[in-house]
């Protein structure tokens, strides 16, 4: 097997990696998110599409600068030990936030949908015991993982063909009708949802052919815009703007147009297999925050998987008050923003610091 | 060898603490009472009666179905109160027709009503929504000895067949859709309950948040072939034109409608064309026998097209007069407006609006016999 070479990620792998980290949560709200455009967030994907193109390029140029070193370790050499240890701590704290956000928005609406006489104590522990199984076969697994993830969730899109039929296409028109501030408005709440392709800078360094990783990388960010593009558009087209507005998971009551004769709810059906894709999702980030404990302590060990794991499990399961839970994720939702621009700070950086820094 | 050991340490704990677990109150399936149809009645503007009908599966039980009356304020407190009177967990997950009285469709809270079941994930999309002419509870309670059970029935009745395709087939989404969307208004079948027998009798006409008026069965039809519906049902006409009252049946095979606006906001005007295609099933008048050519098809045709962009045109200036448009006719002027659509710009363009109808309509066939 193939598991043990220094640069185990093949092309599929980075495809899958990218794709699958960007849908999780964030798309079951997107259309709401997107809703102080109304009718006319339908195309708003494409643009999502196109900023993050134009970020990723930074991040891949930083890092074919450092083809050993994830971002923890460029960190450190360019900021030098300290500050960049602790830039290191902030990241990893926030992305434990943030995974322990996605974990308990959806065990939330499992909650709130699929066992509504239960608390969800149970099922998020076996959720973060698989979790911990996926990551702990390393990045690889967590890249082949993706890919069933890809092949098991698609067909899901079929369900969508009964709100096709009795949407109105009509209402894609007109188009671009919003100005300034509802639009950077949609921008803020809605981007969140695409965000994940940025962890190609923490497993860049495992990918086996480096010079085409922003090929593979792009493929399966237009995958991911694709699919958003879909929901924007269907929900546009079967949602009054009333209902964007105020129906918080629109894409489970897209399932609810469903008509077959042998499954009565169509979205308790879609909305328990999305666990592959929160699966999915929260598995990269779960790598990445294990490997940013391991560059702060300086050394790899499996413990790092398990403590990250309980901090998460306590995060969710504490009575902590609702607001200050609320606030966290939305700081750690900041953060994640900031490591988009971050590499373009860092690059700047590498192009001043350039004869004193050792690749 | 060690961590297996430690693997199977662990799996034997849990399984045996499992145990010790606090035995969870999960009801089984028998003790579950799964309403199949809410009726609300009107009482006052803060109170309804909420009726609920529950299939009895009971083989000892006389009756099959179980139904529990109860006047509350608040929906889900109702529903609370039922389940004191009931033996069984009252849960909705398998409702299938909301019922509302006519009193409660013109002066109740229906809108909100309809909204909170549509916030409630336990109920699913198809459930269905008829207005009542009359008592909700009382159609229930009503003995229908041919059917098996009034869930089944009243369900089955709504259910859009062909021949009954002019019933609007309202479910709680299509309901919040129109309601919610400025260019709709909703409509809403209405049912009528005659000694043993439910009768699909006409729509009910919302406008804002409440019922305006209710329109018979034939002007249904016309408010589906202009939304695009392919499937309608069979169309009855007399012809008017010659006045010698010549009737005829068509069965429709299929059905294009094209609305296309000039885009002016201030002399708005809509070119309506319908294509209609169907097989002439019956017919009743002094041409019966004269109807062989291709020339009498095609003035018979004709005679149909005049008939139907009348009544129309007819139509059309009727929901002028109610300020109400179920069809969505101001949605290709909204196409091509910048900003936000208002209910008031729809009654703007619809108290202006002109229109020209092309109707064609081809008969396929007049049957087998020459």
């Amino acid at each position: 097997m193939s598991t043990h070479k220094q640069r185990p990620l093949n092309g599929y792998h980075v495809i899958f990696l990218t794709q699958s980290a960007m849908i999780g949560t964030g798309i079951l709200t997107l259309p709401q998110k997107l809703s102080s455009l109304g009718y006319s967030q339908a195309f708003v994907p494409l643009l999502f599409g196109l900023i993050a193109c134009l970020t990723m390029w930074p991040m891949i140029w930083l890092n074919s600068k450092y083809k050993n070193d994830n971002l923890f370790r460029i960190n450190e050499k360019l900021l030098g030990t300290w500050i960049g240890k602790s830039i290191n701590i902030i990241i990893v704290l926030s992305f434990i936030i943030f995974l322990a956000g996605i974990i308990s928005d959806y065990m939330n609406l499992i909650q709130t949908t699929a066992l509504t006489e239960q608390t969800i104590t149970i099922p998020v522990l076996f959720f973060l015991l698989l979790l911990l199984y996926i990551v702990s076969g390393g990045i690889k697994s967590i890249a082949r993982f993706c890919i069933i993830t890809f092949f098991l969730t698609i067909p899901i899109l079929y369900f969508l063909r009964w709100s096709i039929e009795k949407g109105d296409i009509s209402h894609v028109l007109p188009l671009f009708n919003f100005n300034g501030t509802e639009f950077l408005n949609a921008l803020k709440e809605g981007y969140l949802s695409i965000l994940g392709y940025e962890l190609i800078m923490f497993y860049y360094p495992y990918i086996e052919n480096q010079k085409k990783a922003f090929k593979h990388a792009l493929i399966g960010v237009w995958i991911s815009i694709i699919l958003c593009l879909i929901t924007t558009l269907v929900s546009v087209m079967y949602y009054s703007e009333w209902q964007l507005k105020n129906i918080e998971f629109s894409v489970l009551h897209l399932f609810k147009a469903g008509e077959l004769t042998f499954i009565e709810r169509i979205d308790i059906f879609g909305i328990t297999l999305w666990v592959f894709l929160i699966l999915s999702t929260v598995a990269g980030y779960l790598w990445t925050a294990k490997k940013g404990l391991d560059s702060i302590r300086s050394k790899e060990t499996k413990s790092h998987d398990y403590i990250i794991t309980i901090l998460i499990f306590l995060l969710i399961i504490l009575p902590i008050s609702q607001e200050l839970l609320e606030r966290l994720f939305k700081l750690s939702n900041y953060v994640v923003y900031v490591l988009i621009i971050w590499p373009m700070f860092l690059s700047i950086i590498h192009l001043l610091r350039k004869k004193q820094v050792q690749p | 060898m060690k961590e297996k050991l430690f693997l199977v340490v662990i799996v034997l704990v849990s399984i045996y603490l499992a145990g010790c677990t606090a035995k969870e109150l999960k009801v089984p399936l028998e003790d579950v009472g799964m309403v199949g149809v809410m009726a609300f009645d009107y009482i006052d503007e803060d109170n309804l009666k909420l009726t609920v009908a529950i299939p009895q599966y009971s083989p000892e039980a006389k009756e099959h179905t179980q139904i529990f009356s109860v006047s509350t304020d608040l929906i889900s407190k109702g529903i609370v109160d039922i389940e004191s009177l009931s033996d069984k967990k009252v849960v909705l997950n398998q409702l299938r027709v909301v019922l509302i009285n006519e009193e409660f469709a013109r002066h109740g809270k229906v809108e909100k009503s309809i909204q909170h079941l549509y916030r409630n994930p336990e109920v699913g999309n198809k459930v269905l929504i008829a207005v009542v002419k009359g008592n909700g509870e009382e159609m229930l309670k009503g003995k229908y000895p041919d059917k098996p059970n009034i869930n089944f029935y009243l369900n089955d009745l709504l259910q859009p067949s062909i021949n009954t395709a002019f019933n609007p087939n309202t479910n709680i989404h299509d309901f919040i859709y129109a309601q919610t969307n400025p260019v709709f208004d909703a409509i809403v079948p209405i049912l009528e309950k005659k000694e043993s027998k439910i009768e699909v009798e006409g729509i009910a006409l919302f406008k804002g948040k409440n019922m305006l008026h209710s329109l018979p069965k034939d002007e249904a039809l016309i408010i589906q072939a202009l939304q695009g519906r392919k499937k309608l049902a069979p169309m009855n006409l007399t012809l008017s034109n010659d006045s010698k009252g010549e009737r005829l049946m068509m069965d429709l095979i299929d059905s294009k409608v094209k609305i296309k606006s000039n885009k002016n906001f201030d002399t708005p005007k809509l070119t309506i064309t319908l294509h209609i295609e169907g097989t002439l099933v019956e017919f009743k008048g002094e041409r019966e026998n004269s109807l062989k050519t291709v020339e009498s098809t095609a003035k018979l045709e004709n005679d149909i097209n005049e008939e139907l962009e009348e009544s129309i045109s007819d139509f059309l200036k009727k929901l002028q007069e109610f300020e109400a448009d179920p069809i969505g006719l101001t949605e290709s002027f909204r196409m091509y407006y910048k900003g936000e659509w208002k209910e008031e710009n729809k009654q703007e363009i619809l108290s202006k609006l002109q229109w020209d109808i092309h109707v064609n309509t081809s008969i396929m066939s007049t049957g087998t016999l020459k």
